[in-house]
């Protein structure tokens, strides 16, 4: 027994003997709850707080891979990357960093405003390692921070390379754009090594050609100590676990098939309408050469300088801007879609090219009485073609049937998507006689309606590029391509994409032959939809024109955008050069712009003109020196 | 037996025959001085590695200052343990109140520099040398029970020299919380409560004591300094701390955790070498020594300050006079609750006071304050065997 007394004398303090009881009891349970706790930290937890302890230590920093470039199809760039300096803070150093920087930088309202949404991103996620707060800033900015970095611990510049698009809006749609993930999204690509605040690609070839771009992203792992400070030398080297650094590899470059010149053109041709768009098509090949769709955003603006306030303009914009008007919105073809009437006639040998039909202005269907554009009188196909007229194609419609026209048109591409992949790519619609059934609806009119492109007929631009083109080289239907090929940094290519053929029409060419006479006629003869407003000295095109009515037009609120109204008609013109061997298609769309002739002609005619003035010699010529260098 | 009667020192008839070193072997208190080696070897081993990187990066080739310091202290603190093993306890009933009151002027001295000084102060220098008068007082506090225990026979004392008496050893406890030094008050408060439960034959002042100070709590937060008041709410709301006080408590816990079973290793804990931990050399070593042994170094130093505590009851209970027995009650509570409170404190039971862990931290003031009341339950060891 160890506790004893003094001998021969009781206990000098009886007190604690009586109580000894209550101190064992204390000093027992203290000592017990002590060592539960020991237990529950470092034997039950002790796993996860190794792991958070190192946390501390060692941590993460991404180098951002250079993105690929892309570039036109003789190799200028359209999207490709700049120097930029992101400032980032540690989360421990928010509440004493934000302020100075706020006064160093004299921080606007707006960007204020952003550091603060950044703030509460990191915080909800309770990031430890350095938040970026501010992105992409100039080299005065970054050189004040650097100065003041003594009495601003935290506070860290990082050189990253930054998108920029050399021509900003133009092209933007085929191009995209590049922003912040949501949380959501972070969650799904998080796994595919996607850094917090790194860029993804948004829209047309950024996002689409998004894993060949990005490359592949290299990887800094250092010691810090607790004041957020790098710790070198060997026994800080060995809580790294693997290789400390590994390097970036940079994206491959994409070519597209675009020519950045006819693409300029292309705009300049609709830089005074509201809304429009424009599909250029090499006819031999399916190679879009130019694609634009307006009104456009800036893609450096979207890239991550898009203010609240421009958003919220460019979402209340009725024109949509963020549409593709090429391939994301349906459009009634009106009378570009007539030549598909005119092959099924043909071809069902219910009619002749020679025989006269009679226009006297209007047409009465079982007591329903359709209206022609004029009184055209007496005409051929070619003619009937050349004007337009409404009439001659109703009377046509009536002997070859709804059915008929729609096999000619899924025949031509229509009522499916074409292939090219980008930015929806809409199937568009061709009614038959099932689909009315089941909507319906099955009355003659519609069927007259489908003969002029009208009532439920929905194309987009590319379809009806991709059809002209069709009629242009003979009937060899194209898959559109946007992509030439993808290389690395060195050109060194990689994937090269040789043109598709979804399928040679049906059409005969005879037929075919008949349908390009009249669509010369309409450009290039007195009479003609376009001979007033479009023909050139220049070029030698052909084409057909189109006036597509909206539906339900009584519906739509009425705004005025530079003359944009939602309830005015589209104009149409679709045509290919040269006429007697036909190079290139262009499909020009004007959204309710009006008269097809008098508004979209003029557009393509400029187009035409300026491919074949400057576009072709220019690239021939930049051809035939890379092969003399090559050689 | 009155003990004021014995004079000069081991004198009795046990003694007689026996040389006095060999008797000094004899009667010394071993397990008691084994045990305190073994601490303040953790505590100089764990100081090594809290101090090494500090010292690297003032480019002192292996350990810093702090460590030489602290050997020095610890020399010192021998000798004045060996000091007081061979001083009588006993002649410590006639200057008991005189040793409290020379400490509380000290404090008063502290509290009136400080309030000059307009900030807390808690060092009062004395030339080259400098004292932490609220470690020193927690002594005195012991002693003054200890004379109270002793006294308690002496029918003379009036109601009014009762009062004073309690007064004078309560006065310590506010003085030091106006420094402000609230751990040390908070200490002071349950030294008096302990002795006062297990030692006072009449329970009543404590209990009276006891409401009272409940009762003033509530003053006493309005007279605490805006950065205790935080240290108190981060405690109990650690999601609440806007000035980052969870964030040592929480840096402190991962630094236990990761020692896991068997620890990292002497010099290998990052949360100690890379500076997570604040001050790990005086209120974190535990956290430093949890980091780089794990749990089994953990409860290996647990065992140790339990068996220290056993073992001084142990003295108190086989102490041949009531003077002896309440000293040794007072010092194993002033060891049981500095190891209890600090332990707490680094493990996130308790919110962050500057409580010291005994002979382990590092620091002059609090290795002297423990060596000398270590060595007063040395002495009353001693003299159980004296007749």
């Amino acid at each position: 027994m160890l506790i004893r007394s003094a001998p021969g004398t009781g206990p000098a303090l009886p007190e604690l003997h009586h109580r000894l009881r209550w101190l064992l009891v204390v000093v027992a349970v203290a000592f017990l709850i002590l060592v539960g706790r020991l237990w529950q930290l470092q034997v039950v937890r002790g796993d996860q707080y190794l792991e958070e302890a190192l946390s501390n230590v060692v941590q993460k920093r991404f180098i951002s891979s250079v993105r690929g470039k892309i570039l036109d199809r003789a190799g200028r760039p359209l999207a490709t990357n700049r120097p930029a300096f992101n400032i980032y803070v540690s989360p421990d150093h928010f509440a004493d960093a934000v302020p100075e920087l706020v006064r160093l930088l004299g921080l606007s309202a707006d960007e204020q405003a952003e550091m603060q949404d950044n703030m509460d991103d990191a915080r909800k996620r309770r990031a430890r390692a350095p938040v970026l707060l501010l992105s992409d800033q100039g080299a005065e900015r970054v050189t004040l921070v650097e100065q003041a970095s003594y009495r601003m611990p935290g506070v860290g510049v990082r050189y990253v390379p930054y998108r920029d698009y050399p021509y900003g809006s133009l092209a933007s749609h085929v191009i995209g754009y590049m922003n912040k993930m949501q949380p959501k999204e972070y969650e799904k690509y998080r796994p595919l090594g996607y850094d917090e605040d790194e860029l993804i690609g948004r829209d047309g070839i950024e996002s689409k050609l998004e894993n060949e771009l990005r490359g592949k992203k290299g990887e800094e792992r250092f010691v810090v100590n607790a004041r957020g400070q790098r710790v070198e030398g060997a026994e800080a080297t060995r809580l790294i676990d693997g290789p400390a650094f590994t390097e970036p590899v940079a994206g491959h470059d994409v070519v597209l098939t675009l020519d950045l010149e006819l693409q300029k053109a292309a705009e300049r041709a609709v830089r005074n309408l509201p809304a429009a768009g424009v599909v250029v098509v090499e006819v031999r090949t399916g190679r879009i050469l130019a694609m634009v769709s307006k009104p456009s955003p800036d893609s450096n603006i979207m890239t991550g300088r898009l203010t609240a306030a421009r958003k919220a303009e460019l979402d209340a914009d009725p024109r949509q801007p963020f549409v593709d008007k090429t391939l994301q919105q349906h459009y009634p073809p009106g009378s570009v879609y007539k030549f598909v009437t005119a092959i099924a006639g043909l071809d069902d040998d219910v009619i002749t090219p020679d025989e006269i039909q009679t226009c006297p202005g209007s047409y009465e269907v079982s007591r329903q009485v359709f209206h022609c554009t004029s009184a055209h009188g007496k005409m051929d196909m070619r003619h009937a073609l050349q004007r337009s007229c409404n009439v001659y194609f109703w009377k046509l419609a009536e002997k070859v049937g709804m059915d008929r026209m729609a096999d000619v048109a899924f025949d031509f591409g229509f009522g499916h998507p074409t292939g090219l992949g980008l930015n929806g790519d809409l199937p568009g619609r061709v009614p038959t006689k099932d689909w009315y059934r089941q909507h319906g609806d099955s009355r003659i009119g519609n069927t007259l309606n489908m003969a002029t492109g009208q009532g439920d007929v929905e194309v987009t631009v590319v379809q009806v590029a991709m059809a002209y083109a069709a009629l242009a080289n003979g009937g060899d239907l194209y898959v559109p391509q946007i992509i030439r090929q993808v290389q690395d940094g060195s050109g060194e290519v990689l994937f090269s994409y040789a043109p598709k053929l979804r399928h040679h029409v049906h059409a005969s060419p005879e037929a075919l032959q008949v349908v390009h006479e009249g669509m010369d006629m309409v450009v290039n003869q007195p009479g003609g939809t376009a001979y007033k407003y479009a023909r050139s000295d220049f070029v030698h095109f052909a084409g057909k024109t189109g006036t597509a009515e909206v539906r339900g037009r009584r519906h739509r609120r009425n705004v005025d955008i530079d003359g944009w109204h939602p309830y005015g008609n589209h104009a149409w013109f679709v045509g290919y050069a040269p006429a007697e061997d036909p190079e290139i298609a262009v499909a020009v769309l004007v959204e309710h712009g009006g008269h097809g002739g008098k508004v979209a002609a003029p557009v393509a005619r400029d187009i035409f003109e300026a491919y074949f003035r400057d576009v072709k010699p220019a690239y021939d010529k930049a051809m035939a020196e890379k092969k003399g260098a090559a050689k | 037996m009155r003990l004021g009667k014995t004079k000069g020192w081991l004198r009795g008839p046990a003694t007689v025959g026996i040389g006095r070193f060999r008797r000094f072997v004899a009667y010394f208190d071993w397990p008691l001085f084994a045990t305190i080696a073994l601490i303040l070897v953790i505590g100089l081993v764990n100081l090594y590695s809290a101090t090494f990187r500090i010292a690297a990066a003032q480019g002192a080739p292996d350990h810093s200052g702090k460590f030489d310091a602290q050997i020095t202290w610890v020399c010192l603190g021998i000798v004045l343990y060996l000091g007081m093993t061979v001083l009588d306890y006993r002649n410590l009933t006639r200057i008991a109140w005189l040793a409290l009151g020379a400490t509380v002027i000290m404090v008063v001295a502290v509290l009136i520099l400080g309030h000059t000084a307009k900030g807390a102060q808690r060092w009062l220098g004395f030339g080259f040398f400098r004292v932490q008068p609220s470690e020193l007082v927690k002594i005195a506090v012991i002693l003054a029970m200890a004379r109270m225990v002793h006294d308690r026979d002496d029918d003379t004392m009036s109601v009014k020299q009762q009062v004073i008496r309690w007064a004078a050893v309560v006065a310590p406890v506010l003085l030091v919380a106006a420094q402000p030094d609230l751990g040390s008050a908070v200490l002071i408060y349950l030294l008096i409560l302990s002795i006062g439960y297990l030692a006072m034959s009449n329970l009543w002042p404590i209990l009276i004591g006891h409401v009272v100070s409940i009762a003033t709590l509530p003053i006493l937060w309005d007279y605490m300094h805006d950065y205790q008041k935080n240290r108190v709410l981060a405690f109990l709301d650690p999601s609440n701390d806007p000035t980052g006080n969870g964030w040592h408590t929480r840096q402190s816990i991962f630094a236990i955790g990761s020692g896991r079973i068997i620890g990292k290793g002497f010099m290998e804990g990052t949360q100690n070498q890379f500076s997570f931990l604040p001050e790990q050399w005086t209120d974190f070593p535990f956290s430093v020594w949890g980091e780089e042994w794990g749990f089994i170094g953990a409860l290996v130093l647990l065992i140790l300050y339990g068996f220290l505590i056993f073992w001084i009851v142990n003295v108190a209970l086989s102490a041949r006079d009531r003077f002896g027995a309440t000293i040794c009650l007072g010092v194993a509570a002033l060891v049981f609750w500095h190891t209890v409170v600090n332990i707490c404190m680094v493990l996130g039971l308790a919110p962050v006071v500057g409580v010291t862990l005994p002979l382990v931290s590092y620091g002059g003031s609090s290795i002297l304050t423990f060596f000398i009341a270590l060595g007063l339950v040395s002495s009353v060891s001693m003299r159980r065997h004296v007749g």
